[in-house]
């Protein structure tokens, strides 16, 4: 097995969201509440999740040399953003990915990325990458 | 929480430069977890899966593009957008490229049966 399909910090589930409930009746939005609420509950209990939350719509995105372009959030209702995150206390992609396809948001339509926790920054696996590269090239 | 957006700006540095980014990036989020500021942050592997529909059909790969794809995130614990922005503006990745998400943490929606802070901090401290 590979780096890529084991993580020992665990995996990250990103709910994408393009507010997917909007158009569900009472009745439906509280049977997927209650759903959910089982789902994570279920999921905490068995030592499996250690944390979530869910995110606002509105929000700000900076950048810019000096973080001087700021453009404020909410984000139009049908663009997809990440409306929610649930952190997984296991080892291995099969288990989050098969952990995420439970998920009873699914069903409506909901998308779910399940992405690794790694130690090193992108920029450290890059310098490790080019490093790799020098070696090889001088022998 | 801040959401670190694109994984393709630090492509294009020389590696003395990605080494400075990188630990001035990590001297940031130290300090900030001294201060108290944030509370939990990890880098995310490029590598991802998708899942989708009724019956949790998966693709290879995260959903966006690698200039839209998170990268990392930092959890911060601070009153008001305003600081979040604040901290946000000193990323030091944003001279290179980088964006940076504010998203403010739900903490009372129906469609968020996952509040359990205490845990999440308990894990990460």
């Amino acid at each position: 097995m590979n780096a890529v399909e084991m993580s020992k910090n665990g995996y990250l589930l990103l709910f994408h969201s393009n507010n997917w409930w909007q158009d569900l009746g009472r009745e439906n939005l509280e049977k997927i509440v209650a759903q959910n609420n089982a789902w994570i509950e279920r999921l905490m209990t068995a030592g499996k999740a250690k944390g979530g939350q869910a995110l606002t719509r509105t929000g700000a995105m900076v950048s810019g040399k000096n973080g001087q372009i700021i453009s404020d959030g909410p984000f139009a209702e049908s663009k997809e953003v990440i409306g929610g995150y649930l952190l997984l206390n296991v080892e291995t992609f099969a288990e989050a990915t098969a952990v995420a396809r439970t998920s009873p948001s699914l069903a409506y339509g909901a998308k779910v990325e399940v992405r690794p926790l790694t130690d090193a920054c992108p920029l450290d696996a890059r310098l490790q990458e080019l490093a790799r590269a020098d070696e090889i090239a001088v022998a | 929480m801040l959401l670190f957006v694109g994984m393709d700006w630090h492509k294009g540095l020389s590696p003395e430069q990605m080494q400075k980014v990188s630990e001035e990036w990590m001297e940031w989020f130290k300090h900030l977890t001294e201060e108290g500021k944030a509370v939990a942050g990890h880098p995310l592997g490029f590598e991802g899966r998708g899942i989708s529909g009724r019956n949790g059909h998966v693709t290879d790969g995260p959903f966006a593009e690698a200039k839209e794809v998170v990268g990392g995130y930092f959890l911060l614990d601070v009153p008001t957008m305003d600081e979040a922005v604040a901290i946000a503006r000193q990323c030091p990745g944003l001279p290179c490229g980088a964006k940076v998400e504010v998203r403010p943490v739900l903490l009372n929606c129906p469609l968020n049966p996952a509040n359990k802070i205490e845990e999440t901090l308990a894990v990460t401290k």
